[in-house]
């Protein structure tokens, strides 16, 4: 009984405390990001955002969600029930299992894997199945169409990201996330490797559909893309996804390329303040970039998405990848 | 370990029941479906063997490309796989037969089974202890080492499988214009903008 | 870490080959399809190079890559053989392609890719290398079965070939994973090591099995009854000169195969494959002969010819040894000319500048086109072993192999089936020399084309007078297979 105790159901539970540790923060932050991302936009431009409900309109997301809770779940009759239901659920847990291995600090950290980079990698590219089974599931053209364009288009971004993430492994020799993060001790990757920092960020732009490769929902042409036919909860679970992801997508960019939870200097004012502060700092200023850009830019056509993609990310992280490696052989920098 | 053990049956039973759902399901789509959940759970397996880089690729190759086309496939082609399967029963006796002759034959050679007594010599290269290396770095240097002429036919095998898709299925349509970018950069502002001096109430 | 790079001679030609290929495909896609005969001409350069290479590299039997790849006189007797085979091919497609405006740059590109796979087949020295040459070759062949993606047939003739082709490919990994479970080895080498001295009864069955399956695999790749399901449509539907290649360069590069391994590794257990060889053989003797009798079109009467002609091959692999395989070889080597020049004759094949394909469109060719229709006599003469034609020969040192060997029923039955075989070959000189004319078929023949159907037709006609380097140099090859 004992054993039992000790062997699994304690463990067990400080697994499960653990996750509820990071699943709570998280999904405050994704509340809280749709005000940021509203007041952000007011603020830019010159209008107020919401105001009215609370104080600086602070419990407007509470009373969105609220709202979304009550409404009436609608299925379309020809939709097929079951994968309609599993889409915006599929999209919700993917984008919060990938928190699992992402280092708040040293040694903070869920679970600490070997191939980390690539199960964040292997979690984001099954995040288009959420995207592509809603869209057949609704049985309605927009929304199918709106599948599409996504499924290509994150499809495409997949492959420059995943080269922009072996150039980064090729200068830590490592595939866990905490390596990664230790590697740039002296010199954040976003300094030597810079166009691949760029390459990342856009490619995670279009990754997460987010302005100007939203596409996938463009009001304009599509209504609202594969969410069409969506209401109430099974929306909301889809809207937390989008915001989760993205700031996971931050997180990972943080990771690979802005050093984690390190601190931008290693001496006295900076390192008094904690690392998981520092990781969340470097987060939020790549979700204002995120929020600024959609702020800035207009959409992107379809064709021009795809010729960003496969004619100029690809060769570019292509060549970086073999630029990278030549270089780190030729001077002997690279790690055994 | 009974931990270990039930997630493995867990696990090896999810996959066993989706590759059954995959062959049995009656829509396309959800065959194409239960396919991604047997792969997922294969990886799964993977980990539990302590293969965490295959379980990864195995993701990441299979689930997140291959399958998504396949998908892609499958619901634009809207084919009736009911009707497909019409004649199924007809062939049902002779492809029970051929399974039954593997069958037998399977059970032959199990039953005689014996491991060559100089196998274990003539493996190529011993593994490496897990402490001392990690399974990527592991695979990573025997295959561009060792097996880096069979890693570069692959690559051409790939080559040639693009080349012939493309050779195959692209075909120049007439009458699309075409958005060519490197002529819109170099264009000059002279080309593109005319300036005209507008007499005041005279229009142009 | 130092990682101390394989050495690269041995396998320079097929380097050359790869780089030249990839140096194509972007010279072709920046310059676009009217670089096409450009491109096919440094192809045929290509090829030349490679094939002058080939002997230069190798002086005694070497290995590299960790032993994966294997390089001797064998190999470069058949390695010439392709070359010259794909060289001949590409030169033959040009202006038909131009013609039937199906001419693009991809067209020698996959020939290039389909050739590499070849010589990494005949240079195999490993169960893994063995299915990935195999795979590099059928995957281009596939693509230009279908290369006239608008007409049905052609795609029709692709999908099948892919088909039919991935089934036995299917079967040829399953014997290799049987193997490998029962020896824990993928090397030739090896396997060859644990079986010298061995009494093939004493073997596992679960290793006869996975070899039984890999004789299939690879008895489908020469299209070797019961295996020759798709060749008829195949041949039929691909594109003329692409059909061509199909009947002369993958034959001996599947063949060289077949030899490699049955030889190689599983020299020792000759018992135990020689009946399935004798099997196939015999099988592919008699529909050969028989069914082509039939055909009314030239491609398909093509096609069982070279299923006839695969199992006369075959008698001498059955009957082993030096003498075995050198007859093999020496009919390899006959068989290539005698069919590239044929195909040249069916390429002549034109009215009013559409292709036919009907037999009875030869009649009275000796009137309009006397020098086409005294080569094809010359090839139907030597195809069917008329003497002192070539293919008489070719015959001649499989059947003497197989009656050294005691084989005798084989020789036997092989006499009888090219006599039923003359059949259809004569009659085709028959209708050429004593029939009314039909329609005249167009004019000038294509100089490279003449060339071709010149050459082959003074080798097939001339070699009883000078057979020396082809003897020679086959029997320096069969006994490199038997030296190590």
């Amino acid at each position: 009984m004992v054993d039992l105790w000790q062997g699994y159901a304690w463990p067990g539970l400080v697994i499960v405390a653990q996750i509820f540790a990071i699943l709570v923060p998280l999904l405050l932050t994704v509340a809280y990001l749709t005000y940021a991302e509203r007041k952000v936009i007011a603020a830019m431009q010159m209008r107020k955002g919401p105001n009215v409900v609370g104080p600086f309109g602070l419990l407007q997301p509470v009373a969105d969600g609220i709202k979304l809770l009550f409404k009436e779940t609608v299925i379309p009759s020809g939709a097929n029930r079951v994968v309609f239901i599993a889409a915006p659920v599929v999209t919700f847990v993917l984008s919060l299992i990938g928190w699992a291995v992402i280092p708040f600090d040293f040694g903070v950290v869920l679970s600490d894997i070997n191939v980390g980079i690539l199960y964040l990698f292997a979690i984001s590219s099954l995040g288009v199945y959420g995207v592509i089974m809603a869209g057949w599931a609704s049985n309605s053209k927009y929304a199918f169409l709106g599948a599409l364009r996504s499924a290509a288009q994150m499809v495409s971004y997949e492959i420059a990201i995943g080269f922009v993430i072996i150039t980064v492994l090729l200068c830590v020799g490592s595939l866990n996330l905490t390596d990664i993060v230790l590697a740039q001790k002296d010199l954040w990757f976003a300094i030597p490797l810079l166009p691949m920092f760029v390459i990342f960020f856009i490619s995670a732009l279009a990754e997460t559909n987010r302005a100007p490769f939203d596409l996938p929902e463009a009001e304009a042409e599509l209504v609202a893309g594969y969410s069409v036919e969506y209401s109430s909860l099974t929306f909301a679970l889809f809207f937390l996804g989008e915001y989760a992801n993205m700031i996971l997508m931050s997180a990972l960019t943080v990771i690979l390329f802005l050093g984690g939870w390190l601190p931008p200097l290693d001496v006295a004012p900076f390192n008094w303040i904690p690392g998981p502060v520092w990781f969340a700092v470097k987060i939020a200023g790549l979700l204002f970039l995120f929020l600024w850009v959609r702020a800035t830019f207009p959409r992107y056509r379809y064709d021009q998405l795809m010729r960003l993609g496969w004619k100029v990310f690809l060769p570019a992280s292509l060549f970086w990848v073999v630029l990278t490696a030549g270089v780190l052989v030729a001077t002997g920098w690279a790690p055994v | 370990m009974i931990v270990q053990a039930l997630t493995f049956y867990l696990f090896a039973g999810i996959t066993v029941a989706a590759g059954v759902m995959v062959v049995s399901a009656r829509n396309p789509v959800h065959s194409v479906l239960f396919l991604i959940l047997a792969f997922l759970n294969s990886a799964g397996l993977f980990v539990l063997m302590g293969a965490e880089f295959l379980a990864m690729v195995l993701v990441v190759v299979y689930v997140g490309a291959v399958a998504v086309l396949f998908l892609f496939v499958v619901m634009m082609l809207d084919i009736n796989f009911v009707e497909l399967r019409q004649g199924f029963l007809q062939y049902l006796p002779i492809g029970g037969l051929i399974g039954l002759i593997l069958l037998v034959e399977l059970v032959l050679v199990i039953g005689a089974w014996v491991v060559a007594p100089d196998a274990a010599a003539t493996i190529a290269e011993p593994m490496p202890a897990p402490e001392r290396m990690t399974n990527t770095h592991a695979l990573g240097l025997i295959l561009y080492t060792r097996y880096v002429y069979l890693f570069q036919i692959a690559g051409l095998i790939l080559l040639v499988a693009m080349v012939g898709a493309i050779v195959l299925t692209l075909r120049g349509r007439e009458g699309v214009r075409k958005q060519r970018i490197a002529a819109q950069v170099r264009g000059r502002r002279e080309e593109r903008v005319e300036l005209k001096k507008v007499p005041t109430r005279g229009g142009i | 870490m130092p990682v101390a790079v394989p050495e690269l001679m041995p396998a320079l030609p097929e380097i050359f080959l790869a780089s030249a290929a990839m140096a194509l495909i972007m010279f072709g896609a920046f310059r676009g399809e009217d670089s096409t005969r450009t491109v096919s001409w440094l192809a045929v350069l290509a090829l030349v190079v490679a094939a002058i290479a080939v002997p230069v590299v190798t002086q005694s039997r070497v290995t590299t890559f960790a032993g994966l790849f294997v390089t001797d006189a064998f190999a470069v007797f058949m390695k010439e053989l392709i070359l010259l085979g794909s060289a001949l091919a590409i030169i033959m497609s040009m202006g038909f392609n131009e013609r039937e405006k199906i001419a693009r740059f991809e067209y020698p590109i996959l020939f290039l890719f389909a050739t590499l796979g070849m010589m990494l087949m005949v240079s195999a020295n490993d169960l893994i290398a063995l299915y990935l040459g195999i795979e590099l070759q059928s995957l281009s062949l596939y693509v230009l079965a279908a290369f006239r993606r608008d007409t049905v047939r052609s795609s029709e003739a692709g999908l099948k070939y892919f088909v039919l082709g991935a089934l036995s490919s299917g079967m040829l990994l399953y014997g290799c994973s049987m193997i490998y479970g029962f020896t824990g080895t993928t090397r030739f080498d090896v396997l060859a090591a644990m079986f010298a001295g061995v009494d093939g009864a004493e073997v596992s069955v679960g290793l006869i099995i996975g070899l039984v399956f890999l004789v299939a695999g690879l008895a489908f790749k020469v299209a070797a009854v019961p295996f020759h399901m798709w060749i008829p449509d195949v041949y039929e539907g691909a594109p003329t000169p692409v059909t061509a290649f199909f009947a002369a360069a993958p034959k001996i590069a599947a063949m060289a195969l077949f030899i490699r391994v049955l030889i190689g590794p599983f020299g020792d257990l000759a018992d135990q494959w020689r009946q399935i060889i004798i099997f196939i053989s015999i099988a592919s003797m008699i529909l050969g002969a028989l069914a082509a009798i039939n055909q009314t079109n030239i491609k398909r009467l093509m096609a069982y010819s070279a299923i006839g002609h695969v199992g006369y091959a075959l008698v001498g692999l059955a009957a082993g040894g030096e003498i075995g395989v050198r007859g093999v070889l020496i009919y390899m080597a006959i068989y290539l000319a005698m069919v590239l020049g044929t195909f040249c004759c069916i390429l002549c094949m034109r009215v009013h500048g559409r292709m036919v394909e009907g037999i009875d469109d030869l009649a009275g060719l000796s009137k309009t086109h006397p020098m086409v229709a005294l080569a094809l006599a010359i090839f139907m003469f030597s195809m069917s072993g008329i003497p002192p034609l070539a293919g008489f020969f070719a015959k001649i040192y499989v059947f003497f192999a197989a009656i050294q060997a005691g084989l005798y029923t084989l020789a036997v039955i092989g006499v009888l089936s090219s006599v039923v075989a003359a059949f259809y070959y004569l009659r085709i000189v028959k209708l050429m020399y004593f029939d009314e004319p039909v329609e005249a078929f167009d004019r000038p023949i294509e100089r490279g084309m003449g060339v071709i159907l010149a050459g082959t037709g003074v080798f097939t006609l001339f070699f009883f007078a000078y057979p020396g380097p082809v003897l020679n140099s086959a029997a320096a090859a069969a006994a490199a297979l038997f030296a190590g």
